[in-house]
């Protein structure tokens, strides 16, 4: 029977989305590839014993807040403030209509998901690269690069 | 970049129409599968909620006829989600090796994308083109036949319990639901 490895199943499915991020197709697909893609890499990061998005944000939260959020609570939280939660999952209480800021919130979850993408192979790939040139032209790149040149060591990612 | 309501229709039905869009094209099937399978939750639900019995509810039946036992609806709900990898696509869990088998990737994809469609007929009919390019696609497709099962016998209203119908999408030469 053929078999596949999540690794390459998650490229895909992230090479998909950014395809149809960039051509504005459908920003509500680009949550769910994101979202999926997510999944399997934050699992993957962790096998290999690096940090996950997830955990970076719980880190940083820490420094600010002074405690560490849960990380099953914080990967709710995150899935529900990038729309990821509300395009898989319906119950029978919820709500009829749902606000969101789509191109936002797409952007939003592809970060991530690149992020953790990045993290563990690199950012050589076209669709990478494709991804961080929009990401740098339309968030003024420079200008992040100066903000972040300014934030402490301890809450910058661990790879650094 | 502004906030703008949504139904949950709208989120679902974008999804399967980009789903079916890619699988016409050749594209990525594990994008397809992802797509679909997130489109159907919230399909199921909306057919629920809108009084009707959905697409998992007519395996039950049809299973209940052949065998007498009628499982739950989240227990098959699963069953069948594993069987289409839709939930192998999205977990990666702790101490697995993240190998995946998938006998026919084709197969799943399309399977995937007539359960929700399935469902999305049921709420909002076939008049959409991009639903209507789906089907034409299942008319010409010369392929189709490896999905039939020769013994299938599609089940007539207020008929007599039937065996040997299949419990798995696609149920043959009959599209669920069209």
């Amino acid at each position: 029977m053929p078999t596949f490895h999540k690794s390459d199943i998650a490229r895909s499915q992230l090479e998909t989305a950014v395809d149809i991020f960039l051509k504005g197709l459908s920003y509500h697909s680009v949550i769910t590839l994101a979202g999926a893609a997510s999944g399997i890499l934050d699992g993957l990061l962790l096998a290999a014993s690096k940090e996950p998005f997830i955990d970076y944000a719980r880190r940083v939260h820490a420094e600010l807040q002074g405690q560490m959020p849960g990380r099953v609570k914080t990967a709710h939280y995150i899935e529900q403030r990038f729309g990821i939660s509300a395009h898989k999952h319906l119950h029978e209480t919820d709500t009829e209509t749902v606000e969101l800021d789509l191109e936002r919130q797409a952007a939003n979850a592809l970060t991530k998901a690149i992020g953790d993408y990045i993290e563990l192979n690199g950012q050589e790939e076209p669709f990478v690269k494709a991804f961080l040139q929009w990401s740098w032209v339309t968030m003024d790149g420079q200008a992040l690069m100066k903000k972040y040149a300014e934030v402490p060591p301890k809450m910058r990612p661990k790879t650094e | 970049m502004t906030t703008k309501t949504y139904t949950r229709l709208q989120l679902a039905a974008d999804q399967l129409r980009a789903a079916v869009s890619l699988f016409i094209a050749g594209r990525d099937r594990f994008s397809v599968i992802t797509l679909a399978g997130a489109a159907d939750v919230i399909l199921s639900r909306l057919v629920l909620n809108s009084g009707q019995e959905n697409f998992t509810d007519d395996i039950i039946k049809r299973e209940a006829l052949r065998t007498g036992i009628e499982r739950p609806r989240q227990e098959v709900g699963k069953a069948v989600n594993d069987m289409l990898l839709i939930n192998a696509l999205k977990h990666f869990d702790k101490g697995e090796d993240g190998i995946v088998e998938i006998d026919d990737l084709e197969e799943c994809a399309l399977a995937a994308i007539l359960k929700a469609m399935a469902n999305y007929v049921v709420l909002a009919g076939k008049k959409e083109d991009w639903v209507k390019v789906l089907f034409f696609w299942i008319k010409q497709n010369p392929d189709l036949k490896k999905y039939c099962d020769p013994n299938c016998i599609e089940p007539k209203p207020e008929a007599e319990p039937q065996t040997n119908i299949p419990v798995t999408p696609p149920s043959g030469s009959n599209p669920p639901r069209t």
